[in-house]
Parts: structure tokens; C-alpha cells; sequence
């Protein structure tokens, strides 16, 4: 990819990728008792459920906040933080979507809406948006070490 | 690859340490220690109960808010019953509720009575407290055990859902009671 292509793709994607997160962990801060009580409906982990919610916003403004404007070297770390938290609750909805769970998401707080295939795809984007800022920002030594580890899984 | 690593956990550990800290900081903030899924069962006596008009002078129905019997609908020895049409059944219930709409045959009813055996508590709910209430008492009656206990969800499954209380949808395959 020449230069200039990836640094516009970067940016756009640090962009989209550290907005989701700091809106995110925004909406969620306003009402940490009802987040509590969202995450203990997806019946997974109901007694973290309240420390949860209690990290949950912060680690999302701090992840987000560092994606949009920290220094180059600890942008490639929050995009993998990025990737583990998207991870993370990818793997919550799409559990909850199979077991016929029908509750709020609670991805944005209150009003967050139901789970349905359209969140998982959207968690799936943001997954993939998170893994090619950390492919974008980390440096060469990085990628080399990512393709001695999974060769043919990189470009 | 192993700075990277090392940096994205020290964010995720700020993020977290921040977290506990402006949460034992903010007065609304989410209780660590007190705090009480709703769907788990607590047994806890229901303070926005109050009784139905219902007739009889035995165990009465009693009408309790959303969150209130959400502390009752895990107990293994609870059983709860929606009472609305198979479509809005359908589209969203209350996690591991049994169908039992009014309209259903009368032998769903006794079916349901039956599955009552070795439990103790029945909530029910409707699409408000006033389409529960005749099923509620029709099983109350049915069943004529003065020992179980009888609910209903004030406000129904709305009020219900609004409080972001545990829900499922599609059929209700381990009711075995007849389905439109």
C-alpha cells in the first residue's frame, strides 16, 4: 500500500474505530446500575456483572481516547486493546443472539436497542476496522513478527 | 510485538483502575457488593406488593412490580406464565415462561395446573396486570393449594420489558401446551 493510502486509511479508521468507543463509554456512564443490570441479563458472568459496569465506560473512553490522539507507538497498542474489547463483546452478543436471549444490547447504554444479526455484523466491522489501525500503526518489526508467528494469515 | 502487547494492557488497566476509582467517587454509582441481579432469586419480600380483588378468603393473588418478581422468577420452584396471544408470546417473553394464553383450550389449563406439582410460586403475566389477573385466579383455583403462591406482574410484560429485565422470544417448545 503506497504511504499516503495508508495513512488517509489510518486515520479514517482511528477515527471511526476511537469515536465508537469514546461515545460509547460516554452513554454508558451515565447510568451504571442499569448497565449492571443489562450485563446481567446476558446471563454469562452475572456476578462481574456490577464490576462490569463500573470499568466498562472508563476502559472504553480510555481505549478510545488513546486510538483517536495518543502518540504513534501506543496507538498500535490501544487498536489491540481496541480488537480485545470488540472481541469481547462480540462474543457476548453472539452467544446471547444463539441462546434466544431477547434483551437490550446495552452497546450504547440504555436504548442500545435488541441483539440481532445486525449487531454482530457491526461488531464484526468494528473487529476488523480495529485489526487493520493496529496492522496500520504498528511498525515493520511487528509485522514481521505477526508473519513469523501466522505466515500466509497477513499480507 | 511484545510492546504493543505490554501498552494495550497498560490502557486496559488504566481504563480499569479509572473506572473503580470515579465509581467509588460518583454517589450513583453501581453498589459492588450489594448489587443483586434481577433475575436472581432472592426470596426477598415484596415491598411494592399488594393484593389483587380477588375472590376467596385463601391465598390471595398478589400484583408485584417487574423488579419485584424478577427476585422470584429464578427460584427452580417458581414457574412463570405468559398469557398473551402466541404472536406477541412470540416476538418476546419473559426468559422461560410457559405459554398459557386465555384463549387456550381448557384442558392447557390443567395441563399447566400439573406442572405446578412440587413448586411453589406462579407468576403471571399479561399484556397489563388486567389480562392476568382472571388466568392467575383461574389457576389459583384449579390447583386449590393454599400454599402456592400466587403473582402477578404489574404493568405485564411491558412494564416488564422496560425495565430491561431478562426476556426471550421464538416458541415455547418445553410447555408442551397446545399453540395456535
Amino acid at each position: 500500500m503506497r504511504p499516503a493510502a495508508r495513512i488517509a486509511g489510518a486515520f479514517v479508521l482511528r477515527v471511526g474505530v476511537g469515536a465508537v468507543l469514546v461515545v460509547a463509554g460516554a452513554l454508558k456512564l451515565r447510568a451504571p446500575s442499569d448497565l449492571a443490570t443489562q450485563i446481567a441479563n446476558y446471563q454469562l458472568f452475572t456476578a462481574a456483572a456490577p464490576y462490569l459496569a463500573a470499568v466498562l465506560p472508563a476502559v472504553e473512553l480510555v481505549v478510545g481516547l488513546a486510538v483517536l490522539v495518543a502518540p504513534r507507538p501506543w496507538r498500535a497498542g490501544a487498536a489491540l486493546a481496541a480488537l480485545v474489547l470488540f472481541g469481547l463483546f462480540e462474543g457476548a452478543v453472539t452467544t446471547a443472539y444463539l441462546r434466544g436471549i431477547n434483551i437490550d444490547c446495552g452497546c450504547f447504554g440504555a436504548g442500545g436497542g435488541p441483539i440481532t444479526w445486525v449487531t454482530i455484523l457491526r461488531n464484526l466491522l468494528l473487529m476488523a476496522a480495529a485489526a487493520t489501525v493496529l496492522w496500520l500503526e504498528a511498525g515493520g518489526r511487528f509485522r514481521r513478527e505477526i508473519r513469523a508467528v501466522a505466515p500466509g494469515a497477513v499480507p | 510485538m511484545v510492546a504493543v502487547v505490554a501498552r494495550a494492557a497498560c490502557l486496559l488497566g488504566v481504563g480499569t483502575a479509572l473506572g473503580l476509582a470515579v465509581n467509588a467517587a460518583r454517589g450513583d454509582g453501581v453498589s459492588l457488593r450489594a448489587f443483586s441481579a434481577p433475575s436472581a432469586c432472592a426470596a426477598a419480600p415484596a415491598p411494592a406488593a399488594r393484593t389483587a380483588g380477588v375472590s376467596g378468603a385463601t391465598a390471595a393473588v398478589e400484583v408485584l412490580a417487574p423488579t419485584a418478581a424478577a427476585d422470584l422468577c429464578r427460584d427452580p420452584r417458581a414457574v412463570v406464565v405468559d398469557v398473551r396471544s402466541p404472536a406477541a408470546f412470540a416476538e418476546g417473553h419473559v426468559a422461560g415462561a410457559l405459554h398459557l394464553p386465555c384463549a387456550a383450550p381448557g384442558g392447557a389449563a390443567q395441563a399447566a395446573v400439573e406442572l405446578l406439582a412440587g413448586r411453589n410460586t406462579l407468576i403471571v403475566y399479561g399484556r397489563d396486570t388486567a389480562e392476568a389477573l382472571p388466568v392467575a385466579e383461574e389457576l389459583r383455583r384449579r390447583a386449590g393449594r393454599p400454599d402456592l403462591r400466587m403473582v402477578v406482574i404489574e404493568g405485564g410484560f411491558p412494564r416488564w420489558s422496560a425495565a430491561s429485565l431478562a426476556c426471550s422470544s421464538g416458541p415455547c417448545p418445553e410447555c408442551g401446551l397446545p399453540h395456535e
